[in-house]
Formats: C-alpha cells, structure tokens, sequence
C-alpha cells in the first residue's frame, strides 16, 4: 500500500490518479451513461412498459421519422439555451439554480409587450426579444448583485426566486392577465405578428436559428475572448485570478448576467414560437434540464448543442412514452436524475484507482 | 383582533416544527463538514415515505412517523455514500438527489395523491387546555410538538456538551487534525449524514402528516431549501435554529389566518412572502456577519487523506 494519497475503504483501497489517459475517460462517462440508462429502463419496466416496443416504437419514432425529429429539432432551441445558460454561470463558479424562475421572467418580458401593445407592429417581435432578455437578467440580478456585495449563498437565492416567480406568473393569470375566453389559465393568444414565423416543417420556427447562433456566440465569447480567458482563471482560482489583477467580481457579474439573458431567451422562444401565450407550464422542467445538460458538457458551449439535442429527443421520446402508458410527467425528471448521479459518480473512478485488498 | 393573534400563535408550532427538524437535521450534518443540498428531497421522501405508510397501515401514526424516518435514512444513505465514501461533488450530488426525490415520489406517487389523512391530532389536556389564551397555545399542540423540545436540547447536548459530538464537530471544522487525532472521518460523517438526514425525512413526514395532512406532488414547496437558510441564519447553532423556525413558521402560519378572517391581499403574493423573508433573512446575515458566517472549516469539502488543498 502506497502511503501517501491513498484511502482504504474496508476491503477496497483507494489511489488518488495523478492523470488519467483521455480515452479511459471517456470510457468512463460513457459507462456511467450506459448504467444511468440501464436503471431507467429497469424502472420503464416496473412502472410495466413493454421495453421491446420503447426502443422501437419511441426511439425511431422519435430520432428517425420527419414528425418525430421535427418534434425534437423544436425542442431543441429552448434546451441549448438553458443549456448555454447553465454552463456560462457554472464557468465562474456561479451555482444559478434559478434558471426556471429566469425563463419565465424571459416570458413575462415578451408577454408585457402584447399585454401593453408597446410599439409599432412591426418591431413588437424584436421588442418581445428585448423583453426576454431583460426579464432574464432582471432576475438574476438581485442573487448576483446579492451574491458579489454580501456573500449571499446564490444556489438557495436563485431556487428561493423561481417560486417567488412561478407565484407572480399564477397572480397574473388568475388576475389582470386572465384571458376569458381560454379554457385554462393563460394569457390571450399573441397576434399573427407577435409570433416567430416558422419554417415550413412541422412546428419548427426561427427560434432554432437564434439558438444555434446564441451558441456559436457564447463559443466565441468563452473560447476566443479576453473575456472568456478571465472566465476560465475565475473559475478554475479566483484568489489568484484577483492576485493576477483581473477584475473577478466583473468578470462574475458579466458572465452571470449574460446567464440570465441566455434563459430569458429561452422564456421568448417558448412564448412567442410554441405557446403563443404565457401560461402556468411555459418553464417546467428547463431548469434542472439546464443544469443536467451543462453538467453532462462539462460546461462546454459545443458540447452543449450536441447534449441538448440528445435531451430534447429525451423528451419527445419521453412525452409519448407518457401519454401512450399514462405515466407522469415526473418520469423525464426521474431519468435525468439517474442519469446525472451516474454521472456524478463516474467522477469517483476518474480521480481515484480502486484496489481490492486481500 | 385577540382571537386572530392567539390563533396565530397556537398555529405557529405546526408549521414551525418541520423547519426546526429539518435544520436541526442539516446542523448535524453541516457541523461534520457534509453540505447536504439534497434537504428538499430528503424531506420529500420523508412526507411520501409518512403519508403511504400511514395510509397502508389502516391510519397507524407511529408506523407513518417511522416510515418518515426510514425513508430520510434511506435517501440520505445514498447521498452520503455518495459524498462520503465515493466523495463526489457534495453541490452537484445534493441537487441530484432532490429531483430524483421529486421524479421518483412523482412517479410512483399516483394512488396515494390526494388522499386526506387524519395524522396528526392534537393533544386534550382536559382543564389545562382549556385555560383562556394559554390553553390553546401551549397545551393544545400535537405530541411532536412536545417531543421536539427534548430532541432539540438533546442534540444540542450532543454536539455542544459531549466527546462524540466535539469529535464530529472536530471533523467539520479540520479534517486533517482530527484524522490525526485518531477519530474516523468516514464513519463519523457517514453517521452524521445518515441521522441528520432522518431528522430531514421526519420533517417531511411531520409537515404531510400535521401541518397538510395529505399528500400532493412536490408539496415541500421549497421549505428543504428554507431550512438550508436557516441553518446559515442560526449560524449552525441548534438554538438559533429553533427561533429561526419560529419565525418562519409564523410567517407560514400567518397565511391561512390572513386567508381566514378574508383581509383583501392577493393570495399568491401571500404565498411569496416565506421566499422573500428567506431572501431578506440572508441578506440581512450577509450585512452583519463581515467577521465571518460562524460556518464549519471544512463544509461542502471532501475529505482525502494527504490530499494537496
């Protein structure tokens, strides 16, 4: 037994690696995948799903029919950007659980426009964008601002808010934004032109777009900026970032705002493409969807476009498998969850060789 | 105006209890270095665990109540053998473990949803209950209001007053010493993890089986998360946290009454306020504790042995 960095668990001794080779990495992520996946279809199967049928009836389905894949490029958009939002606040160290509450301030803001019919008709859709943004960041602010002056715990502030959020948005639709005519509680449906104009297959709108080329600008910001280099030294050593003279608390502030602005986004997409309408639903489940896909990209910009594309076939697979057998919607949740703690633990067996002792 | 305080007050400790056991849970577990985030989730299960083995056993309370407690054991049992043994990311493992908690009583939880249960009742004292004002505050509470003071001062006890509690709080505060000293980290934050963590899952099984007396998806609301405030409020001191959870559960218990008596005030910004006093709470700590929050040395760090800091 090596003395130093070593810890013996029982039976099992434990060496801390000093660098592990990339592709046992891989292999070890990939594993963990491969075991997350495994336990959800064991619990597909108590829940008593026919697994034979899932693969072929909601996976190909899902991935290799034009509905089906137009269903997953349309969820797609929303779930890059919490994705990108997650993964640029998680770069600064900046735990923003708060993504739900965030997106549906981005809704809030695009809704106040057709609520109020600010502006000309034409430029409503670019001010519903500039809505978006700003009721993501205006939401984000106060756990930043909280977080950089006070010391304040911004995972519990930012959690704290989205129900603060998801309370104003039921106030609304129970009150002054009620549409009476709707069956369920929701706004009135947003006008021809206050809509993102689609592309012509299946529901897909231009919202795509805007999300590919947020992603492709926070590549640029975080891979190729002055910006994105502070970004990484505040997030690897914020003493020495600060001893280096960098401006952490401003690179922090920025890199959290912009967090806020890439989930607002999200709020406008969902809005002003799918919805037409602010309603109770609009942000469930994207902010642990953020959070698991920046996670699993180890917050990288391109790794989240690729990972958020798996996710949003998660979901369309997922949604049928739901309406089909008449699970509940916690079912998308509950699979994500596995998936993350096996990929959590995947982590255990990059930073440690594990021994057997005789 | 008299009757509405005195009912204000009597109604408080319903409320208050599952916060106070839930901190008191998360001050074990904090004080031995394991910032458990999982708290929502873990309360969760608890009221889950409470309420179906409450309604499987034909109404049994003390089954329910230690279903509560298994459920918390159980849950917390693999978080720690996550952060303790395995010694991943405590942040990202507790988050997982709240909305593994939320999908899985999500998915299971259909045919005991919303299905009313008697629970807990309260006490009848005869006369002394039925003293003016007094009756109704003190002696007319449920038996897990009553047995909370005890466990409070015992745990307090423990931690403040005896050597297994100095040696956990010991290994919170340095790991390396205490390594060096002789005490077990794994073990001891294994333990700390694993009873905190049944105090968290009988909060939960408190709050669904008193205060709400049923079951509904997500019905914690956030309060696992009120409770990981708290214990930065009470600086992770056991009798702070009772008067923290006193506040928050009168704020709590100020709802229903406001609701009661029909005061003009929107119900869902009603529903805002124990947030936003959560929100102000932590943000008045942050303004006056500039000589340091009173937190354990080591928390949210795992713990190797010659590992480089």
């Amino acid at each position: 037994m090596r003395a130093s960095t070593a810890i013996s668990v029982g039976r099992v001794n434990l060496e801390v690696r000093q660098g592990i080779a990339l592709w046992l990495h891989g292999l070890i992520v990939l594993a963990s995948i491969v075991v997350g996946l495994g336990i959800s279809v064991l619990l597909l199967v108590i829940s008593g799903i026919d697994v034979s049928n899932v693969f072929e009836e909601f996976i190909v389905l899902t991935f290799f029919d034009s509905a089906g894949l137009a269903d997953v490029l349309l969820e797609w958009a929303p779930l890059i950007l919490v994705g990108l939002s997650a993964a640029v606040a998680f770069r600064v160290q900046f735990w923003n659980i708060g993504i739900e509450g965030q997106f549906v301030w981005g809704a809030i803001g695009t809704t106040v426009v057709m609520i109020y019919d600010i502006g000309p008709a034409w430029a409503q859709i670019y001010l519903m964008f500039l809505g978006g943004i700003i009721g993501g960041m205006a939401w984000i602010a106060v756990p930043a601002v909280l977080r950089l002056r006070l010391g304040v715990n911004e995972i519990i502030s930012t959690l704290l808010l989205n129900y603060v959020a998801a309370l104003f948005v039921l106030n609304q639709l129970f009150g002054a934004w009620q549409d009476p005519a709707a069956v369920y509680y929701k706004t009135a449906q947003f006008a021809d032109h206050q809509r993102l104009p689609q592309i012509g297959w299946g529901q897909i709108h231009v919202g795509l777009f805007i999300a590919l080329a947020a992603a492709a600008l926070v590549w640029l910001v975080t891979e190729r900026s002055r910006f994105g280099a502070y970004m990484k030294l505040v997030g690897s050593n914020p003493r020495m970032a600060l001893a280096s003279g960098i401006p952490v608390a401003l690179t922090v502030l920025a890199a959290v705002m912009l967090s806020g602005a890439l989930s607002g986004l999200g709020g406008y997409l969902v809005a002003s493409g799918q919805e037409y309408a602010l309603t109770i639903y609009v942000a469930i489940g994207y902010g642990f969807s953020g959070i698991v896909i920046a996670f699993l990209s180890r917050n990288n910009p391109a790794a989240v476009v690729v990972v958020s594309f798996l996710m949003a076939g998660l979901y369309v697979a997922g949604e049928s498998i739901q309406v089909f057998y008449g699970l509940p919607e916690a079912l998308i949740g509950l699979i994500q969850a596995i998936i993350v703690i096996c990929v959590v633990g995947s982590d255990f067996f990059v930073r440690y060789r594990v021994r057997w002792m005789r | 105006m008299v009757d509405f305080i005195v009912n204000w007050i009597a109604f408080t400790p319903v409320f208050a209890v599952p916060l106070m056991l839930a901190s008191i849970g998360l001050i074990i577990n904090e004080r031995a270095g394991v910032l458990n985030l999982g708290a929502e989730g873990i309360m969760l299960m608890g009221a889950f665990a409470g309420v179906v083995v409450y309604i499987e056993s034909g109404g049994v309370l003390a089954l329910g109540t230690l279903g509560a407690i298994a459920a918390g054991f159980a849950v917390s049992a693999l978080f720690a053998f996550m952060v303790v043994t395995m010694r991943l990311n405590q942040v990202v493992a507790g988050i997982a473990i709240v909305f593994f908690a939320s999908g899985l009583t999500g998915l299971i939880g259909n045919p005991w949803t919303e299905r009313a249960v008697e629970g807990f009742t309260k006490v009848d004292m005869g006369p002394l209950s039925a003293v003016p004002v007094l009756g109704k505050i003190l002696f007319s509470q449920d038996l897990m209001v009553y047995a909370s003071v005890p466990l409070v001062y015992f745990v307090w006890r423990f931690l403040h007053r005896s050597i297994p509690g100095m040696k956990l709080r010991a290994v919170g505060e340095n790991p390396q010493a205490a390594d060096a000293a002789g005490v077990g980290i794994d073990l001891m934050r294994f333990g700390a993890v694993v009873v905190g963590g049944a105090l968290v899952g009988l909060a939960g099984g408190y709050l669904a089986l008193a205060a709400s007396k049923i079951w509904v998806e997500d019905m914690t609301h956030g309060r696992g998360w009120i409770a990981v405030a708290l214990v930065i409020f009470a600086r992770w001191r056991p009798g702070r946290a009772v008067l923290g959870a006193l506040l928050f559960g009168g704020i709590e218990a100020l709802i229903p009454r406001i609701q009661a008596v029909g005061l003009p005030v929107p119900q869902y910004l009603l529903l805002m306020m124990p947030y936003l006093v959560t929100l102000a709470v932590l943000t008045y700590v942050g303004l006056v504790s500039r000589t340091g929050s009173g937190a354990p040395g080591a928390l949210g760090l795992a713990y190797v042995r010659e590992d480089r800091r």
